[in-house]
């Protein structure tokens, strides 16, 4: 089946190249009234390394962290979302933000009478501005947020609801980057006691943080004096390390667990025979994390030749065809949606990217290698897909150009400490932080020549120039505009090879209510803060 | 007998330094370290303050210093800290050894349950149908893999009984009963395969005994069968069988890696085989020199426990 066709199949909001699913994509909100009580319960995959927000931005900490602690800004919950694209910023612990007009200068309006959790040394106290001046400091000195926050050249407090930022450059984007989920609020006391924040997590969330026993479980109780009165619905959390799929599976068969991520439609339907009556949600990608990056600092990759020959050798339909089956999205780094309102096909991505292997021979052989050459691609199987999807690559290379390719799988922290050194020769299966939803991450964040995050080691002067300018509009049509611009760029200099994906689907439990399975509001994930405005039908 | 036990506890010290030599020195050679873990997927520290933490950590001091600092915290009793998480070794390990410590001795006594009755049976009916099922249940135990036994128990469990153990680890003082819920199958998954090479150990021996002269003369007295088996018989043929099972718990141990992660048990399998993805220096360290102190005690344990199954046996 072309590409073509599969698109017509898949209907409206879906992705490219996906085979129809008969389940939806957006499960919209209960129209009921929300119940109270109950215990959800979640076998999870990612167990909390620490739970120090400075020092770790790990799936395992944020499944919780965010619903233990507030943002100033956070993006809507589902039931106020208008589409799963909307990324509508919200005010979580500030009631309203504003810009001076060069956008270095933004003045956050904090929401009055929100309390402390009622644990010592807080004990409920009042939280003020100085609160979260004294945060984002912390954030600054040290740790894995430190880049995000070091943009911050001085704050203030005029007074005891007021926080004033001054940023070193102007950022119209800065709002998106303290709305990560991410950019918890910690308090003063705890670290000032305890030195550091991996004993105790006390935040001004909708839940209290009760237990947290590594490798065993997580317990979340409800907080009674939660600024959003009567929320969150749910009186316990419970959230059980359970490092095997199969068991994971088999505590949703039985009940044990309110939610289960598979990852394909055949895994759908082996679950939902047992549990005809699970409630399935189409996980809705809106980029691809993954994609193949070059060291293209070097040669042959810093040759636009070289990398143009290699991505046309590439078949990606194969790789969505055989390894997702059929389902999956072939792949883009920018959330299509702050740049257009419909998913890019794979036609969109442009001639660079459409599997052509004469063209891409030719390509080769103009660049100088037309008997092909050797190189070397390391990678971490986040998911065991990838393996195939890496070896398809390998195939396609020799196959198309003539290039061996000799693969390397190494362990995670093998792989993460090579990769973000930067200094590899040679091709390595990259990788976008999974957190970061905010325009301004995913574009100038990890791709300006001197960003840290710049793991795919971009540096083209009109990427820097326009990514730049980005942060200096604040015009939102002007934004699509120069995000396009960025992404077109991207694109045609190839530069992030990015490579199908997908993170498959979600069941729930039929008593489920308001659960979201979105990228930017996952009930599981980096969106947990989603959980507050779940119930449970019982 | 004491003077044998003292030289073969000074015999361990050079085993247990080589040990401490070889872990060391492995967890050296692999690439990258416990911050590039932590940091993992952030990519929002620069080098300098890498650096910084590298030092505070010493991570950056030379090997033989590292390691030096280390010995003398092992041999203090007090191995420091994880560089992961902060939390005390001991409070770890507090914490994890109970779990595994329970899941083995059940698998233990489940296993030898199993594997000395079929034994013993397999070699008083040999050749007959009880024979060949006890043989063909050995074989299977010896080389069906835990991960993929593991599996098919939580999954078919699931979908025929609609039951698994419940997730979520409690201990055996706090709730007993949920506790042994919890531990039991895998335990029987563990215990299966511990039972395996005993059961043909003891089916080979019993076999071996049963045709020597003093059974013979046993059987010519006119004893029951039963304690012509298992009082002059039984115990003469598990020499061989202790040493298998006392081989068997290194292979205990490591099974108890797959175990855990599949039935979600914080044991010690789970927090080394952590430890060692994360590059937790401290803890893989101190686990690696735990089961080497434990299996070369085993080890002792069950060259003494033959003085106990023959009397004939003298240590000088």
């Amino acid at each position: 089946m072309g590409v073509t066709a599969l698109v017509a199949a898949t209907g409206r909001g879906r992705v490219s190249a996906a085979t129809p699913s008969s389940y939806p994509d957006w499960i919209p909100a209960s129209t009921k009234p929300p119940k109270r009580g109950g215990v959800l319960n979640r076998a999870s995959v990612w167990d909390p390394p620490v739970i120090d927000p400075r020092h770790t931005q790990s799936i395992g900490l944020f499944q919780f962290a965010g619903l233990t602690s507030s943002r100033l800004i956070r993006y809507a919950f589902p039931e106020e979302a208008n589409s799963t694209n909307d990324v509508t910023l919200k005010g979580d612990l500030a009631e309203s933000w504003q810009s001076n007009a060069d956008h270095r200068v933004w003045t956050f309006k904090l929401r009055q009478g929100v309390k402390w959790q009622n644990l010592p040394p807080l004990n409920g106290r009042e939280l003020v501005a100085a609160d979260v001046k004294y945060c984002y400091e912390q954030y600054a000195k040290e740790g894995v947020q430190a880049f995000t926050f070091q943009e911050i050249e001085g704050m203030e407090t005029p007074d005891k609801h007021t926080l004033r930022v001054h940023l070193k450059t102007p950022n119209t984007l800065f709002p998106q980057n303290v709305a990560e989920s991410v950019t918890v609020i910690f308090p003063r006391e705890v670290l000032e006691e305890d030195g550091d924040l991996k004993k105790r997590l006390i935040g001004t969330g909708p839940y209290i943080l009760k237990e947290h026993t590594r490798k065993v479980r997580v317990v979340l109780q409800r907080n009674p004096d939660y600024y959003d009165k009567g929320r969150p619905y749910i009186d316990e959390y419970v959230i059980l390390s359970t490092p095997d799929f199969a068991t994971r599976k088999a505590a949703f068969r039985t009940g044990q667990s309110d939610i289960l991520q598979v990852a394909s439609l055949s895994e759908v339907e082996v679950v939902r025979k047992t549990n005809p009556s699970a409630v399935v949600q189409e996980y809705k990608n809106v980029l691809a994390p993954f994609g193949l990056a070059l060291a293209q600092d070097k040669p042959p990759f810093n040759d636009v030749r070289v990398r143009r020959a290699i991505s046309m050798a590439i078949d990606r339909q194969k790789q969505v065809d055989t390894v997702y089956e059929g389902h999956g999205i072939p792949g883009w780094g920018v959330p299509y949606f702050y740049y257009q309102d419909t998913a890019p096909t794979l036609k969109d991505l442009g001639q660079w990217w459409q599997y052509r292997p004469e063209v891409a021979k030719k390509l080769l052989a103009e660049a100088g290698h037309a008997k092909g050459f050797e190189t070397t691609l390391f990678y971490y199987e986040y998911f065991p897909e990838m393996t195939s999807q890496v070896q398809i690559v390998q195939q396609d290379l020799k196959k198309n150009l003539n290039i061996d390719v000799k693969i390397t799988k190494l362990d995670y922290t093998t792989y993460y400490g090579r990769y973000v050194d930067s200094k590899w020769d040679g091709m390595s299966w990259g990788f976008q932080s999974g957190h970061a939803v905010g325009l301004d991450e995913r574009t100038y964040m990890y791709m300006h020549s001197k960003s840290t995050k710049n793991f795919f080691r971009v540096n083209d002067p009109v990427i820097d120039e326009l990514t730049i300018k980005l942060r200096r509009t604040p015009d939102r049509a002007e934004q699509r505009a120069i995000t396009k611009k960025i992404v077109d760029r991207e694109l045609d200099q190839v530069l992030r090879m990015w490579m199908p994906y997908d993170a498959g689907f979600f069941l729930y439990q039929p008593h489920l209510r308001n659960m979201a399975a979105l990228a930017l509001r996952r009930t599981d994930g980096y969106g947990s803060p989603a959980t507050t405005r779940t119930w449970l039908e019982k | 007998m004491y003077k044998y036990v003292i030289r073969r506890l000074l015999l361990s010290v050079p085993v247990l330094l080589l040990s401490s030599l070889i872990v060391f020195g492995l967890m050296r050679v692999m690439p990258g370290d416990a911050l590039t873990a932590l940091m993992g997927e952030s990519g929002n520290v620069s080098a300098k303050d890498l650096q910084k933490l590298r030092m505070d950590l010493g991570l950056d001091r030379p090997y033989y210093q590292q390691y030096g600092i280390w010995l003398w915290q092992m041999v203090s009793l007090n191995p420091g800290y994880s560089i992961f998480t902060n939390e005390p070794i001991p409070v770890a390990l507090k914490k994890a050894i109970p779990v595994t410590l329970e899941l083995a001795m059940l698998a233990i006594i489940l296993g030898l349950t199993i594997a000395i009755p079929v034994g013993v049976l397999s070699a008083t009916r040999q050749d007959t149908a009880s024979d060949y099922v006890g043989r063909v249940v050995a074989v299977s135990g010896l080389s069906i893999p835990d991960f993929w036994l593991g599996t098919l128990v939580i999954t078919f469990s699931a979908i025929w009984f609609h039951w698994i153990p419940p997730i979520g680890y409690v201990s055996l003082w706090d709730q007993p009963w949920k506790n042994l819920q919890q531990v039991l199958l895998p335990a029987a998954i563990l215990g299966f395969r511990l039972s395996a090479a005993t059961m043909r150990m003891t089916r080979s021996t019993v076999l071996e005994v049963l045709r020597e002269d003093y059974v013979r003369t046993a059987w010519a007295k006119g004893l029951a069968g039963k304690v012509v088996v298992y009082k002059h018989a039984l115990k003469n043929a598990l020499i061989p069988v202790v040493t298998i099972v006392g081989g068997q718990l290194g292979v205990l141990l490591a099974g108890t890696v797959v175990v855990e992660t599949i039935f979600a048990l914080p044991g010690m399998g789970r927090l080394t085989v952590e430890a060692i993805l994360y590059r937790d220096y401290p803890i893989v360290q101190t686990n690696v020199m735990l089961i080497a102190a434990t299996l070369v005690t085993l080890n002792l344990v069950v060259d003494l426990t033959y003085a106990w199954l023959d009397p004939r046996i003298r240590y000088s």
